[in-house]
């Protein structure tokens, strides 16, 4: 048997990180799985420590551009506690509020991204249309669609005029609609159930091991949810689920967003009928005194944790900041272990990064002699027509150095 | 589980291995051993206490020593781990064997701070690229980035 070594990235079309896999195949099925990060490393946390504390709020804005709130969220109110200052009332409830705004925008786009993987683009089409609806109200409430830089240290920035509350309200009521239509393909439409079940198969005591987080974690049965476990900002005031699924499989991580989506309209509603009158924002000051903080938050995508030391300065002595998608690294490289080269760019988009698979120009190592050969795409494409016609729907481990050598012959 | 729970559950098992237990804030625990008895800390709160989530292991730079923080939390509390590190003799070993899914935060801290991890399963460098200059650790506090001169082709 012959196994070879197929690099994945870091240049890809479709990732919205640049990430390498560099994975090792027998015939058609993955062996091994290497990664190797570090092609968008900004340094930001070197970076932090030269900027005072309200330019490292716009800073961390800018880690992620879906889930830019989480940052700046977990970052304030990890600062807010350092400065001993409790923002009032009314400012934690619109910032949760964009926070589970977000999270609708967030799960929306995935769930595109989950058809679009599996071959299924009128859902794409779909979710990302009514994704535009999620992105008005954030555009209303903020005044930006992408960094939204609501927050502050003390509060939040905006106000919510009794207008905007009616038009959110109004739209909540087509988005649940949509969300239900979606609920039904999702879980029940046999041909997109079939593509995702049982694939990607992470069991509860690995996921436990390898310390996953989020829906990923969600998805084999842990009830994890940094909301309901270390509440913050106003949900230990806010009626809510965790939802889990018990499949461990992109299905369940389906099923997860899913229902989350629902708990998050339940939220939202709960938050605009519930928000206090008063201030949305307290003065803070501008020097921090010497001390060090745990700020936890979870995103869309699971929990991020900031670790803020201060110096007495108005700068940083160190900002450690800690994504949710490098803790669910080791816990995706298992789920790859075993599973066929087509379900690779769908196991990938599970976990929320999205990579598409082997795409212009993939290069083929063989393991035996180490020999390196440049394939274009069109070559792959014929040689998997070409094995998928010999041996149906079940792969077996062809010699695929063998057939190139036959099809460049015959080209 | 509460704090105080908690707390003494730790002093009972790790005695005079404690160099420094506080609860400055409600749901987190700091907890300072040295680093010989790191690993034996990490056993015990997984065992004992049910710990098995390990958030991510922070490095810190106090110019004359380093120190690591490994932050685990379960269903409410967070336990903050802390060890010193010398800055002349910076090693520590691994704890991938208590907690396997360390490893990228092991390597990161590897890249970042030069702090070596023995027995790690997989020493190569995670972040930094394949040409980056050996003994060059950033997010040291005297390690400070340059922007190369820039010459315009044909400019003056």
């Amino acid at each position: 048997m012959e196994e070879f070594t197929v690099p994945i990235g870091p240049q890809h079309p479709a990732l919205k990180e640049p990430i390498s896999l560099r994975m090792t195949f027998d015939g058609e099925v993955v062996k091994h799985v290497d990664v190797r990060l570090g092609y968008n490393h900004r340094g930001m946390e070197k970076m932090a420590e030269e900027r005072s504390y309200i330019q490292n709020l716009y800073l961390t804005e800018r880690i992620c551009g879906i889930c830019s709130h989480s940052h700046t969220t977990c970052f304030a109110q990890g600062v807010e506690k350092l400065m001993e200052i409790e923002p009032p009332k009314r400012g934690l409830y619109i910032r949760t509020l964009v926070a589970e705004i977000e999270r609708v925008h967030s799960h929306l786009l995935w769930l595109g991204v989950a058809g679009h993987e599996a071959g299924f683009d009128t859902f794409f089409m779909y979710t990302w249309r009514d994704r535009e609806i999620v992105m008005d109200i954030l555009e209303s409430i903020s005044g930006n669609r992408v960094h939204y830089a609501i927050n502050t240290f003390g509060g939040v920035r905006r106000d919510i005029s009794e207008a905007q509350k009616q038009t959110i309200l109004d739209s909540l009521g087509l988005l649940k609609q949509r969300t239900e239509y979606y609920t039904n393909i999702g879980t029940t439409e046999p041909t997109f159930v079939a593509r995702i079940k049982g694939v990607g198969k992470l069991s509860k005591e690995l996921a436990l091991s390898l310390c996953a987080v989020g829906p990923t974690v969600r998805a084999s049965g842990i009830k994890s949810d940094v909301r309901k476990d270390d509440p913050y900002a106003v949900y230990n005031e806010i009626p809510f689920e965790v939802c889990t699924a018990d499949t461990g499989d992109v299905f369940g991580r389906v099923v997860v967003r899913v229902n989350e989506l629902f708990e998050c309209y339940k939220m939202i509603e709960f938050m605009l009928k519930n928000l206090p009158v008063g201030d949305i924002v307290v003065k803070a000051p501008r020097r921090v005194k010497e001390n060090e903080v745990v700020s936890r938050y979870e995103a869309p995508r699971g929990e991020n944790l900031h670790y803020i030391k201060s110096n007495g300065t108005d700068k940083p002595e160190r900002l450690k900041v800690r994504a949710p998608t490098l803790a669910n690294y080791p816990a995706t490289v298992e789920m790859l272990k075993g599973c066929f080269i087509a379900d690779i760019p769908l196991i990938f988009a599970a976990i929320d990064p999205c990579i598409c698979c082997a795409e212009r120009m993939v290069e083929l190592v063989n393991v035996k002699n180490g020999e390196a050969s440049v394939v274009s795409f069109g070559d792959l494409k014929k040689l998997a027509s070409e094995q998928y016609k010999k041996c149906g729907n079940k792969p077996e481990p062809v010699s695929i150095a063998k057939q190139l050598e036959k099809i460049r012959r015959k080209s | 589980m509460n704090e105080e729970k908690i707390i003494t559950t730790i002093k009972e098992n790790l005695k005079d291995k404690v160099l420094e237990l506080t609860n400055p804030s409600p749901r987190r625990i700091f907890l300072k051993v040295d680093k010989n008895n790191l690993c034996e800390a990490i056993s015990m709160i997984k065992e004992k206490l049910g710990f098995t989530y390990l958030i991510t292991i922070t490095g810190l730079d106090k110019t004359d020593s380093f120190e690591l923080l490994y932050h685990f939390a379960d269903d409410t509390n967070v336990i903050n781990i802390r060890v010193s590190i010398s800055r002349e003799n910076p090693i520590v070993s691994t704890v991938t064997g208590v907690i396997p899914g360390a490893i990228l935060y092991e390597r990161e801290i590897q890249d970042m701070f030069g702090i070596k991890v023995e027995n790690i399963p997989d020493p190569r460098p995670l972040i930094t690229p394949d040409d980056w200059p050996e003994g060059a650790y950033p997010l040291r506090k005297d390690w400070k980035y340059e922007r190369p001169g820039e010459t315009i082709p044909g400019g003056k």
